[in-house]
C-alpha cells in the first residue's frame, strides 16, 4: 500500500505542475485587472498545438517551441487586451462595474480559439506531441516515473523561478505589480498602466502555452481540452486567488488530492474531488489557504 | 313521402361513410415515383469523422438503388443536414424534416445522446427512425415501434463481447475492467460483469473512470493490484491512450490489454499516441466490421465510394454507413408499392440478413431495435493486424 501511496504522491505532483502553471496565469490575470480569464483553458490548447506546429512541422528543436509558442500566445494575449479589454472598459460607466463584460469578452475569446482551431481538419483526431526525453523509465525505489515527468517538474519550477525574479528583481516586474496593486496610484507616478496590463495578458498567455506544451505529450491534444482550466481554476482557489505562491501549493496539492481520491475511494471519485475541495475551501476559508483577507467587490 | 325517401337515403348514405371510415390520405414522403429521406450526421465539428464519411456511404448506397430503376418504381430522394452530434440540434433537425420538408422517414445519427434525444419526437410522430451508425444503448433497448439503430453494435455487445473474448480466446480467469462513468460505460460494464459470472471468471477490478481524466495513476494501481490475467479497456481514444501507456509504465506488457473499437478509432493512430511499441505487445481491439478495415470483405465498399468520391479518402467509419441504409432499400422492396410508415416498420421488424460490412447478421425482431451483436478481435503490434478466429456473439439477454 506504501509503494502505491507513494506513486500516487509522484504522480500528483507531476500533473499538479501543470495545474499549478495554468493556475499561475489566471492568477497573474486577475491580480492586475480583476478579470477570470475563462479563456485560459483553450490558451493552454492553443499552446500545445503551436508546440506540435513548431516541432514537427517548421522542424523547431524543442527548446525553441517554448519559445514559439509562448512568444505567439504572449502576442494573442496582448492583442485580445489591446483589441477586445481595452474598447470594454472605454465604454464604461462611471459607478458601474465593467468586470462583467470583460468575464464574458473571455468566454467568448475561449469560443473564438476553439472555433478556430476546430476549422483544421487535423484536429479532428486525437493528437500527441511527442516527448521532451523519451527512455526507460526511472525507478525511485518502487516508484516509477518517466524522464517526461521529471522534465514537467524541471521547467514547471524553471518558469515558477523565473517569474518569482521577474516580479521581484526586475523594474519592468515591479512596474507590473505595482499596476495591479494600484492602478491608479502607478499612473500617478507615470507607469503606462494600459501597457502594464497589456504585458500581464501577454505574460499569462505565454504561461499557458508552456503548460499547453508540457501537458501535450501527457494528455493528448484535442481543441476540447481546455477544460482542464476548471482544475486550475480549483488550484487556485484551494491556494488563493490572489496568491501566486498559493496557487502552485494549490497545484501540486490537488494533482495529489485527486489521486488519492482515485486510490482510497473509487476512481470516479478522481474527478468529483476538485469540486469537493472547491466547496471545503469557499465554506472554510472563502480566500484560499495562502490568500490574504477577503475584499468584497460590487460586480 | 319523398322526404321521408330523401331522409332514408342521407341515413344511408352517412352510415356507409361511418363504415367505410375517414378517406385515406397517402403518408407524406411517397408519390408514385419518389420516396423522400431525410439524412443527417455530424458533418462539421468535433464528431464530424463519425459520421461525414458514413453518411456519404450511406448516399451512395441509395444512388445505386436508383441506378438499379429505384424500388417498386420509386426513385430515393435525400435531403441531407448537419446535426454536430449535438442533442437540440438533432432535435431540430427531426423536426424539420417531419414537420416541414415532410419526410417519409428520418435516417441518420453517429451518436448516441443525439439519437436518444430524437426518439421522444419520432415516436409522437409515428415517423420510422433509423439510425445511420450510432450505438444508440438508450434508444433501441428498450425496444420503441418506430425507432431502429445499433448498426455497429450497441455497448452491450461490445461489453458482452469483449470479456467473451477475453475468457475464451486469452484465457482469462481474472479480468480488469476499466469503463466510463456515464450512461456509456454501464451498459458496457453491465453486460461484461454478466458475461463474465455466466462463464465462470472473476472482475477483480471495475474502474469507472471520467472521460475527461487527466492522469489515470491510481486507476490502473488499482488494477495493477488486482493482479487480473487480461485487462479491458472501454475508454474513449485520449483515456484509452493515457490508459495503454500506464500499463506499460507500470510494467503489465506480459498481460493481455483488450481496447473496445471506441478506443482505438485508426489503429495507426492510436499507436502514434501511445508512443511506445513495448505497450503494443499483448494489445488487442474490437470491432463490428466483418475484416480489417481495409481487408478485402471492406475493398468491395471503399472501391464503391472512391468511383463516387474520387477526391476523398475514407474515413475509418466510411463503411459504418452502409448497414442501415441497406435494411432501408430491403424493408422498402419487402413492403411492395403500397407503401405506408406502418408497413415499412412491419418490414423492418422481418429483416435478418448478412450486409457484408459487419461481422454477423443484422437483424430485428417486434421486440427488438438493435441490428448488430457480433465483434470480432484483431491483434495489433502498432504495424501488423491480425484478425483473430471467430466472431463473437451477445446473446440479447447477459446483463439485461
Amino acid at each position: 500500500m506504501l509503494q502505491q501511496v507513494l506513486q500516487a504522491t509522484a504522480s500528483g505532483v507531476v500533473t499538479g505542475c501543470v495545474y499549478a502553471l495554468i493556475a499561475l496565469s489566471l492568477v497573474i490575470v486577475y491580480k492586475s485587472t480583476d478579470v477570470i480569464n475563462f479563456a485560459g483553458g483553450e490558451v493552454v490548447m492553443i499552446g500545445g498545438y503551436l508546440g506540435i506546429l513548431g516541432l514537427l512541422y517548421l522542424g523547431l528543436p524543442y527548446a525553441a517551441i517554448f519559445l514559439f509558442s509562448a512568444a505567439l500566445t504572449f502576442l494573442l494575449g496582448a492583442l485580445f487586451d489591446r483589441v477586445v479589454l481595452n474598447k470594454v472598459l472605454g465604454r464604461a460607466v462611471p459607478g458601474q462595474s465593467i468586470l462583467v463584460a470583460m468575464v464574458i469578452a473571455t468566454v467568448g475569446l475561449s469560443y473564438v480559439m476553439k472555433g478556430s482551431v476546430r476549422l483544421f481538419p487535423y484536429t479532428e483526431e486525437v493528437r500527441r506531441l511527442p516527448p521532451l526525453f523519451t527512455g526507460e523509465p526511472i525507478f525511485i525505489g518502487q516508484v516509477v516515473l518517466q524522464l517526461q515527468d521529471f522534465a514537467i517538474v524541471g521547467i514547471a519550477v524553471l518558469v515558477m523561478l523565473a517569474l518569482w525574479a521577474f516580479f521581484s528583481l526586475t523594474i519592468m516586474g515591479k512596474a507590473l505589480r505595482a499596476t495591479s496593486q494600484n492602478p491608479r496610484a502607478a499612473a500617478l507616478v507615470g507607469i503606462p498602466v494600459r501597457r502594464m496590463r497589456m504585458t500581464m495578458w501577454g505574460l499569462a498567455s505565454a504561461v499557458s502555452a508552456v503548460a499547453g506544451i508540457l501537458l501535450a505529450p501527457k494528455l493528448l491534444m484535442t481543441p476540447d481540452m481546455g477544460v482542464i482550466v476548471i482544475l486550475a481554476f480549483a488550484a487556485a482557489i484551494i491556494g488563493g486567488f490572489n496568491s501566486l505562491p498559493g496557487c502552485i501549493v494549490g497545484g501540486i496539492l490537488l494533482g495529489v488530492i485527486q489521486n488519492f481520491a482515485g486510490l482510497f475511494f473509487t476512481s470516479s471519485a478522481i474527478s468529483v474531488a476538485p469540486f469537493l475541495v472547491i466547496m471545503l475551501i469557499l465554506t472554510l476559508r472563502p480566500q484560499g489557504l495562502f490568500g490574504g483577507r477577503v475584499v468584497a467587490k460590487k460586480v | 313521402m319523398l322526404t321521408k325517401h330523401i331522409r332514408h337515403a342521407f341515413i344511408g348514405a352517412a352510415a356507409l361513410a361511418v363504415l367505410a371510415g375517414p378517406a385515406r390520405a397517402a403518408d407524406p414522403g411517397i408519390t408514385d415515383t419518389e420516396i423522400l429521406i431525410g439524412l443527417f450526421a455530424p458533418m462539421s465539428g468535433p464528431l464530424a469523422a463519425f459520421g461525414f464519411d458514413p453518411l456519404q456511404a450511406a448516399k451512395m448506397w441509395y444512388e445505386e438503388a436508383n441506378k438499379k430503376g429505384g424500388i417498386h418504381g420509386r426513385k430515393i430522394k435525400v435531403l441531407i443536414e448537419d446535426d454536430k452530434c449535438n442533442p437540440v440540434e438533432v432535435v431540430s433537425v427531426v423536426k424539420k424534416f417531419i414537420t416541414v420538408d415532410k419526410t417519409f422517414i428520418v435516417h441518420g445519427g453517429s451518436c448516441t445522446a443525439p439519437a436518444v434525444a430524437a426518439q421522444e419526437f419520432v415516436t409522437r410522430e409515428k415517423v420510422p427512425f433509423v439510425m445511420l451508425n450510432a450505438a444508440g444503448d438508450g434508444a433501441v433497448i428498450p425496444a420503441t415501434r418506430y425507432v431502429f439503430g445499433a448498426f455497429g453494435g450497441t455497448q452491450r455487445t461490445v461489453g458482452a463481447t469483449i470479456m467473451e473474448f477475453a475468457i475464451k480466446e486469452l484465457k482469462g480467469k481474472k479480468i480488469a475492467f476499466i469503463a466510463h462513468d456515464d450512461d456509456f460505460g454501464n451498459s458496457n460494464s453491465t453486460t461484461a460483469r454478466a458475461v463474465a459470472q455466466k462463464l465462470g471468471a472473476e472482475v477483480v477490478a471495475l474502474e469507472r473512470i471520467s472521460p475527461r481524466i487527466t492522469d489515470v495513476t491510481a486507476p490502473m494501481l488499482k488494477v495493477r493490484a488486482a493482479n487480473p490475467d487480461v485487462i479491458i479497456s472501454t475508454a474513449y481514444p485520449a483515456p484509452a491512450v493515457l490508459i495503454t501507456q500506464k500499463y506499460a509504465e507500470y510494467g503489465m506488457t506480459k498481460t493481455p490489454i483488450i481496447v473496445a473499437v471506441q478506443g482505438i478509432p485508426i489503429p495507426a493512430v492510436f499507436a502514434k499516441n501511445v508512443g511506445n511499441d513495448a505497450a503494443l505487445a499483448n494489445l488487442y481491439y474490437g470491432s463490428p466490421l466483418n475484416d480489417l478495415t481495409d481487408g478485402p470483405k471492406q475493398q468491395r465498399w471503399i472501391q464503391l465510394y472512391k468511383q463516387y468520391y474520387p477526391d476523398r479518402t475514407p474515413g475509418a467509419f466510411m463503411t459504418y454507413g452502409l448497414p442501415s441504409a441497406m435494411a432501408v432499400t430491403m424493408a422498402l422492396e419487402k413492403v411492395g408499392k403500397d407503401l405506408t410508415r406502418e408497413k415499412f416498420v412491419d418490414a423492418l421488424e422481418t429483416l435478418d440478413f448478412d450486409s457484408g460490412v459487419v461481422a454477423g447478421p443484422i437483424a430485428f425482431a417486434k421486440d427488438r431495435r438493435d441490428a448488430h451483436r457480433a465483434s470480432v478481435f484483431i491483434k495489433f503490434d502498432g504495424k501488423t493486424h491480425k484478425l483473430m478466429p471467430g466472431t463473437y456473439l451477445w446473446n440479447g439477454k447477459d446483463g439485461m
